[in-house]
Parts: structure tokens; sequence; C-alpha cells
């Protein structure tokens, strides 16, 4: 099983993928296809993509069954913790949490000098 | 005045809440074989927002699947919030504290069992010398493939292990390439030691953890070994042993024979995946119950973990929670 999710993408890329996929709302298209099928799908998407973005996500044989791509996207990362997927946002209370370490940092620089 | 009643639209919202974010039900959370096994973190904060247990770092927030999650092993620079780790404690996942080599315990959390069942059978195998002997030979038993002959004493399987294990490196290291100068390291001086002695302690570490939470979810004491006795962790390192040698070592050696540097991430990397395709998780508790010969049966405090438990009497448990007060006459 395979999930692509796109997002501010041509519709013609849309229109494209749904020759595969079936189309579940929009921008989020489910289905089933081989490895090298899904691969070709995920270069076609990361190509015609433009400035929208694309993810993707299927099945595969590790402890979490299943891995995720993603492309475009700066607000996001995915953060591989020895093998295990987790998806890291740089979101405001992650820059609170960055300005807090900035501020614990300079005042641990001051007091050592 | 009486308070006006809530419509009923609203009350049925009420009602799913109290299902959803009420006492976390035993019964939603993964059983502890077919989670997620390991997360290993260092430098974070891990606080709770919105519900969600996240891990923030130079990278990002990254959310935590806690539920589905065995053990949350927590190395050098990270910080917990009180209410991160209450939502850990219930939702069944282990929280250890590791050193920055991944090799020492500093503390450990509750698993999912609320029943003592698992622990008073662990009591009885363990303080009644012929059972204990019984368990210590069926462990043994689960490291050879062959079946082990009854009439050997305890101290020539000793011997035998001893044996399988000095095979199981010389294999490795011929295999890889790697050469092998005996297992070594300094406590005090971590950086010293080899690389392949530093790839068996992170994959070691890791193992210790898992045997853990399985011990922990099974509702069993850490602290009562039978192979191992004397220290605060001997049943863990009982039940590691099981697997350590033929899990880990190769995998050692195999990752410092694809580039030295970066190896204790590689080798957490490469047990992961052993984890999945042998099935520890699944394997480590079927052990568990098979070696204390116990059912897999109910947790009967799954549905209420603050439900009073029984009263002691020589003809059999009673109820408690309640008061006895009519039964001295």
């Amino acid at each position: 099983m395979m999930v692509m999710i796109l997002e501010r993408v041509p519709p013609s890329l849309k229109g494209d993928l749904s020759r595969w996929l079936v189309e579940v709302t929009t921008g989020v298209y489910v289905g089933h296809a081989s490895a090298l099928v899904r691969d070709l799908l995920w270069d076609k998407c990361v190509r015609y993509v433009y400035r929208g973005r694309c993810y993707q996500l299927f099945r595969t044989n590790n402890e979490q069954g299943f891995e995720i791509r993603m492309h475009g996207d700066v607000g996001k990362a995915i953060v591989d913790f020895d093998g295990l997927q987790l998806m890291a946002f740089k979101d405001s209370r992650w820059l609170a949490f960055q300005q807090a370490e900035l501020e614990a940092g300079s005042m641990k620089a001051q007091n050592d000098t | 005045m009486p308070a006006p009643k809530p419509p009923a639209s609203e009350k049925r919202l009420i009602d799913s809440q109290k299902i959803i974010w009420g006492k976390q039900n035993l019964r939603e959370l993964p059983k502890f074989r077919d989670g997620l096994s390991y997360l290993y973190v260092e430098y974070a904060r891990i606080e709770v927002q919105d519900r969600s247990i996240t891990v923030l770092n130079a990278n990002g927030a990254a959310d935590v699947p806690s539920a589905a999650l065995g053990v949350l092993l927590l190395g050098p620079g990270t910080t917990v919030t009180h209410a991160a780790m209450k939502a850990l404690a219930d939702s069944g996942c282990s929280v250890l504290w590791v050193g920055e080599d991944g090799t020492r315990f500093y503390a450990g959390g509750v698993g999912e069992s609320r029943s003592s069942r698992g622990l008073q059978q662990q009591v009885r195998l363990w303080s009644d010398p012929e059972s204990h002997l019984q368990v210590v030979r069926r462990m043994y038993g689960l490291r050879f493939p062959e079946r082990l002959p009854d009439h050997l004493t305890l101290r020539q399987i000793r011997g035998r292990e001893g044996a399988r294990v000095r095979d199981i490196y010389a294999r490795a290291s011929q295999e890889s390439g790697v050469p092998w100068q005996g297992r070594s390291y300094k406590r005090e001086q971590w950086d010293k030691a080899d690389p392949v002695n530093r790839a068996i302690s992170a994959g070691n570490a890791c193992l210790h953890g898992l045997a853990h939470a399985a011990i922990l979810s099974g509702g069993y004491s850490a602290a009562l070994g039978f192979v191992h006795t004397g220290k605060q962790l001997s049943f863990v390192y009982d039940i590691a042993d099981l697997y350590k040698a033929e899990l880990v070592i190769p995998l050692a050696f195999e990752s410092v024979a694809d580039l030295p540097e970066n190896i204790e991430t590689r080798v957490r990397g490469k047990l992961r995946q052993a984890i999945t395709s042998q099935r520890l998780l699944e394997r480590m508790v079927a052990d568990l119950h098979d070696l204390m010969g116990t059912q897999p049966e109910a947790d009967v405090y799954e549905d209420d973990a603050s439900r009073p438990g029984e009263l002691w009497d020589p003809d059999g448990e009673i109820t408690g929670g309640i008061n006895h007060d009519g039964d001295d006459s």
C-alpha cells in the first residue's frame, strides 16, 4: 500500500497521478504499486511539483512498517533516530525552545567569563 | 435551581472526550511485542504539548508515538518535564536514563502491568533451590540450538557456554575481517576502547533496555535474577544474555567493518533491523512467560488500574478494599 499527498501542485500532475492511484480527498492519493513504479511516481512528483510539496508513504519491512519521503517542505524534517523515522516540525514551539536554549547559553557564557 | 442540562449533542461530545481523554485505558496500548522497540534521544528537551509527547532538539519538534514505544532511552543533555514523565508512565513506556556510551542505567520506570501475579510466580521459582536450578537450566537451554544433555552439571554447562561465546567472537571476526583482541573496556575511559568493543557495548545497552522493558511489561522484578544474582538488574542481564551473543556480536563486527566512525549510531540502526526481522520483542515475551511458567493471561487490573487488590488469607485470597468489620464474630 502506498499513500501520496500533494499540496499546491499543477493540476496536470494530480491528473496524471490519478491514473495510478485513487484520490481519497483533495491531494491525498492511495493505491498499490511495485517498488519500481512507486519510485518512478515519486521522481515524477519531485520533478513537476514546482513550488508545492509532496509526500510519499509506503509499506516496508522495517520496525515501523512504513517509510516516509517528502519534498519541498522547509518547515519539517524527517529525523532518523537510529532507524526510526519521526517528523520534526520547525514551528512556534520549536522556535520558543531554540530561543530559550540561546538565552541559557549566553547566560552561561556570561557566568563563565 | 438545578444547573441546566447540556444539550444532547454537547453531552455526546463530553462522553466521547471521556473515552479518548479519560484515564489511559491499558487495552488501547499496543502490547509490548507489537510495538516499536526503542528510541534513543540525547541533547533534547522532552515535554508535553497538546497531549503529545514531543522531543525538541536542534532538528525541530518531533512527536513520539509513546503508546507504541517499548522503551525510551534518555542520553546525556536531556531534560524531561514532570508532565512528560506522567504521560509516558500512562502510556506504559519504560524510561531509562543512560550514559553517553549508552551503557549505564541511572533509573527505570513502570511498565504496563498493574498485576503482581508474575512477580509472585518469579519469587516462588526463585526461592526454591530445585525450581531455581530448573530455570537456570532452561535459560542455558535457550542459548543452544541443540538440546543440552540432562546429565550435564551446571559447571559443565557454563564451560560449554564459554566455548559457545568464544566461537561466536571468532566467527564474527573471521567473517568481517576485523581483528579481535578480546572483550575489554575501561569503564572510566570510554573513548579509549577499540571500535568493536564500543560497538558491542552500545548494542548491549539497547538490549538491556529492551529486556528491562519486557520484564516490567510482564510484571516481573528486574532484581531477582536466576543465572545472575546480587544486583538490582540481575534479571535484566539474565534475559539480555539469552540473545546477546548471537544478535549483537555479529552486528558489531559488521558495523566496524563498514566504517569505524560514528559506530554507536550505526550499531543501534542495525540492531533495530535485526530486532524486526527476528521478531525479538515477541520472542522475548514468549521466552519470559515460558521460563516463569506463567500463561500470558489478561491483566485483571487492565480496566481500572486503581482498583483495590486482594487480601492474603491462608485459605485463598479474599476481596480487598472493603471493611471486614463483621468477620470477627
